[in-house]
């Protein structure tokens, strides 16, 4: 890029500097407050009780659960669907897309209150049915399908995006007719020459569903789950600076899992070239 | 060859939908059980009294039997329910699950009716007696007379026993000595301007119940009365102005960052703080403000449809007895049946002594004048700190 | 790639060979919404059910002692008057601000990325941004409370107190909410970025144009559609945000997210889930006519990319 003037280097280096100010200084912020008990110094003192913490690795493990639940869910509803809709464009794109592009018009907010009522509705009205039992199924503690089909939903209009830009990157419609020329059955195509080559874009989809999954607040809250997002506000409360400490972490190790996978997806694309 | 091999994808899709759908529903399949009976022939869950369970060996064979109480929204550090719990898990062998601590009032009821029939439905409630007379209006709770209930006064329980009044306490400011070099005293001291940016509510009075006391209590310090709450939202709109009051809302983090030196809450929780902060280099200081005494109680109610019915009753029993109302008294929360225990010496002077100071009794107001000032804090509040 | 597909294909074990090999390269529309089955089914179903819940609560009251139910429109009309209507108000202003700021600050640091020569920046920054796009709530309330509250890192330092910061405003959290908005736009506007090749510029730059002409009339409109797509999802993000408010200026800010959590979870508000249901169909609403108005511009936009 030997156009870039000094000028316009000058300024995306400040531009630059700016942002990384803004980012950085709250997190920083957050950690001194971690280190800096008054009357005490400092102390890592709220870094080596996170293992020991009541209710930590439960929060996290039902967190980690549900995410990986909800990967795959989301990605085995989206992919054939996306796959087929490029391979026969017409009106179900269209359909697709609004769909999947529909749940970013309703805030988790507004969808748990449905969620609450509809949730209610079991108890009240169809305890005498068959039907009673899997509603309550549904809400168990140790793993709430509920959260998972609600998360699901939630990760659909990212995954679609991310899935949608990845497949147009690469020619489906061509693809898939010389596998099939070769004698693939439709298994085989998708699994064996499709999905390798959309690798970059599934693994930001589950990425950004693990992001979301970890991040996402109101919903386990309404519906009285402790997921480690409602773990680390509830702690926060009695042990504020583990509570800042563990949300620190969990930034930082989500943040450094996405960069490996991103590094190693692009040492793979530089192996194949 | 093709038109076949898509049949067959069509063919395993649909069966394997079919298999889903009924594993799905197998595994997950059945109505509502009925609770079995006690000794006395009542079944638990219909008790009305310790009566029904023989006396109270019966209640306590019973739920030993259940094994479980399943509580909600009940924060270890509020009122001493920590130490409430171990004693009566110590006690009775019952092992206590404790679901959603931060919980409010609204999810306590939520959880009633969305759990219902479930295994960790709560089976005790401990919420604001605006829900407890809502919850009964809806059939949500049992009725049931304790042990001690005829010392509970008549204003301050259910004729029916739906609900009862456990512990209260007054709309109180913390302050930390640390931070702030002359605590303020009274709701007129407030004003001040050495106290500018330093003013914080618990949480947003159209949510918190907290927080909607101190606004009744500056109601109260500034010419309103149980029927008018606009004066303390005048004063808090006046103090946003001022630049004294903060709408962050405080928590033990603001407290220990230094954000919130000054939170109005109730004294059985600001009390309970200052062990806590004193570790945290905070001089955490406690004044129920002359001017404004506000006092709450809370209520205790049984589930309709708890799923550990004995368990739930010895729970209460357990509450209202001296023991359980004297574990209250060292959260620094001043228990229901207090005035009679300092009668006849069951209360434990020292923790009566470490109260919070306050002159005189406290009086409430009725749920009308509750309702309608929690109505026109709904609709003013936003308004008037706008400004 | 070859050009002649030959007719006679090597014997495969799993298929007999065919004359006509095209035939099955494309599924049949059939076996197309069958692939796409389970999809449309748990979007209606997931989707859908919570929705009419919400739309039935919203024109519905039950009678708390008899159970009856009925048909009304209080809790509609309730919904947009009022403190109500100010919070729908507030919150509609606050996320129109954010998203605005949101998509020209986004699309400013996206574009230092993207043309920066460091290597590896441009992995560091998109994977920070996929986390920090979902950093919220109370964790990240209080990291700017421990910067720019009163008592805050940065507000001593820089006397910003003094000066008539507060972060207690609609502007200190319009600050918090770019926290969030800025990595989304990052996110949404890095590829479309990598769209705009290098080689155009250079071309412009020969035929004499500027970098202000450049990016008027060439690089913006290229851009057009992902900046309106990435407008309408900063403004559904910041619309929906609940938490972050909640633990900051609850209080005194009016949004509507939080009066529908008063509604639904709070100590104060005694059977208000039909104002809550009603609330959240405004929200519902809202959103979607920002939709209904941004995304047939961004398509009719993205038609000449195509």
């Amino acid at each position: 890029m030997a156009a870039l003037t000094r000028r316009a280097r000058a300024w995306h280096g400040a531009v630059l500097a700016l942002a990384g100010l803004y980012f950085a200084a709250p997190l920083i912020a957050s950690f001194v407050f971690t280190v800096d008990v008054p009357g005490q110094g400092l102390t890592g003192q709220a870094y080596t009780q996170i293992l020991g913490a009541p209710g930590f690795l439960d929060g996290l493990g039902l967190s980690l659960l549900l995410a990986v639940a909800t990967i795959v869910l989301v990605l085995a509803l989206v992919v054939p669907a996306m796959v087929a809709v490029r391979l026969r464009p017409g009106r179900l794109g269209t359909v697709i897309e609004v769909l999947c592009t529909l749940p970013l018009v309703v805030p988790p907010i507004a969808f748990v209150a449905g969620i609450g009522s509809i949730l209610q509705l079991g108890p009240e009205r169809l305890s005498r049915t068959p039907l009673y039992q899997t509603f309550l199924a549904v809400q168990d503690e140790r793993f709430p399908l509920a959260l998972v089909l609600s998360y699901t939903v939630l990760a659909l209009p990212f995954v679609f995006r991310s899935l949608d830009s990845g497949l147009r990157a690469i020619d489906v419609p061509t693809l898939t007719e010389a596998a099939r020329n070769c004698g693939a059955s439709w298994w085989q195509v998708l699994v064996r020459v499709l999905l390798p080559n959309l690798r970059s874009s599934l693994a930001g989809a589950a990425f950004l569903t693990l992001a979301l999954v970890l991040g996402e607040y109101t919903i386990a809250r309404i519906l009285t789950f402790e997921t480690f997002p409602v773990w680390i506000v509830k702690v926060s409360g009695s042990e504020a600076r583990l509570s800042v400490a563990v949300s620190l972490l969990s930034l930082l190790i989500t943040w450094l899992l996405l960069l490996a996978l991103s590094s190693a997806g692009t040492r793979t694309t530089k192996n194949e070239d | 060859m093709y038109p076949a091999l898509s049949r067959r994808t069509g063919r395993l899709a649909a069966v394997l939908a079919l298999s889903l759908t009924t594993a799905l529903a197998a595994a997950a399949c059945g109505a509502k059980e009925e609770a079995p009976a006690t000794a006395s022939g009542v079944a638990a869950d219909k008790a009305t009294s310790l009566a029904d369970f023989g006396g109270m060996d019966g209640l306590i064979a019973a739920a030993k039997k259940e094994g479980q109480l399943n509580v909600i929204a009940l924060p270890p550090d509020w009122a001493n329910y920590g130490e409430v719990i171990e004693a009566f898990s110590k006690k009775y062998g019952i092992k206590v699950n404790s679901d959603n601590p931060d919980g409010s009032s609204a999810d306590e009821i939520t959880a009633v009716k969305t759990l219902k029939g479930q295994d960790r439905a709560p089976d005790v409630l401990d919420l604001g007696v605006a829900f407890a007379i809502s919850g009964a209006q809806e059939g949500l709770f049992a009725p049931y007379k304790v042990a001690a209930w005829d010392k509970i006064p008549a204003s301050q329980k259910d004729a029916e026993g739906r609900w009862f009044n456990d512990y209260g306490g007054y709309v109180s400011i913390g302050c930390d000595a640390k931070r702030v070099a002359v605590c303020p005293q009274t709701f007129a001291d407030l004003k001040k301007p050495e106290y500018k940016g330093k003013v914080a509510l618990n949480g947003n009075p159209t949510k918190a119940g907290a927080a909607i006391a101190a606004v009744y209590a500056a109601s109260l310090a500034n010419g309103g009365s149980f029927d008018n709450i606009q004066p303390g939202i005048d004063f808090f709109a006046a103090l946003n102005k001022s630049g004294n009051f903060i709408p962050v809302e405080s928590t033990p983090a603001t407290v220990e960052k230094g954000e919130t030196p000054i939170s109005l809450d109730w004294d059985y929780l600001n009390a309970g703080y200052a062990k806590q902060f004193a570790a945290k280099g905070v001089d955490w200081k406690v004044a129920i403000p002359a001017d404004g005494k506000y006092a709450n109680f809370y209520a205790q109610a049984v589930n309709l449809d708890a799923p550990h019915p004995a368990a739930a009753r010895l729970w209460q029993e357990f509450l209202y007895s001296a023991e359980g109302q004297n574990l209250w008294l060292k959260g620094f929360a001043r228990p229901v049946l207090l005035p009679g225990m300092i009668t006849d010496g069951t209360a434990q002077a020292d923790l009566v002594s470490a109260l919070p100071k306050v002159e005189g009794e406290p009086s409430f107001p009725t749920p009308e004048q509750n309702d309608k000032a929690k109505a026109d804090l709904v609709a003013n509040w936003a308004k008037a700190l706008a400004g | 790639m070859p050009t002649a597909v030959t007719t006679v294909s090597p014997p495969v074990p799993d298929a007999a060979p065919t004359a006509s090999g095209r035939a099955g390269a494309r599924p049949r529309r059939g076996s197309a919404t069958l692939a796409a089955l389970p999809l449309l089914t748990f979007v209606t179903v997931f989707f859908g059910l919570p929705m009419i819940a919400v739309l039935v609560g919203a024109v519905t009251v039950t009678d708390r002692a008899t159970g009856t139910t009925t048909l009304t429109a209080d809790n509609l009309t309730r919904s947009v008057q009022g403190a109500y209507l100010d919070a729908l108000t507030s919150s509609i202003k606050l996320s129109l601000v954010t998203a605005a700021l949101g998509v020209v600050l986004g699309t400013l640091l996206a574009q230092a990325v993207v043309a920066s020569r460091l290597p590896g920046l441009r992995n560091l920054v998109v994977t920070a941004s996929g986390v920090l796009a979902n950093f919220g709530g109370v964790p990240l309330a209080f990291a700017f409370i421990a910067t720019l509250g009163i008592s805050g890192v940065m507000t001593e330092l820089l006397h910003l107190t003094e000066a008539g910061w507060s972060l207690y405003t609609p502007a200190g959290l319009a600050v918090v909410y770019l926290y969030f908005l800025i990595p989304l736009m990052v996110l949404v506007i890095a590829p479309a970025l990598d769209g705009l090749r290098p080689q155009w510029r250079e071309a412009a730059a020969n035929c004499g144009a500027t970098g202000w002409q450049f990016w008027r009339l060439i690089g913006l409109p290229v851009l057009g559609p992902s900046l309106l797509g990435g407008f309408v999802l900063l403004f559904g993000t910041a619309f929906a945000a609940y938490a972050t408010a909640a633990a900051m200026v609850g209080s005194v800010l009016p949004l509507v997210t939080l009066q529908i959590a008063d509604a639904l979870s709070g100590n104060v508000l005694i059977g208000q889930e039909g104002v809550a249901s009603a609330l959240a169909l405004d929200m519902v609403v809202v959103a979607g006519l920002v939709m209904a108005i941004y995304l047939p511009l961004q398509r009719r936009s993205a038609r000449w990319l195509r």
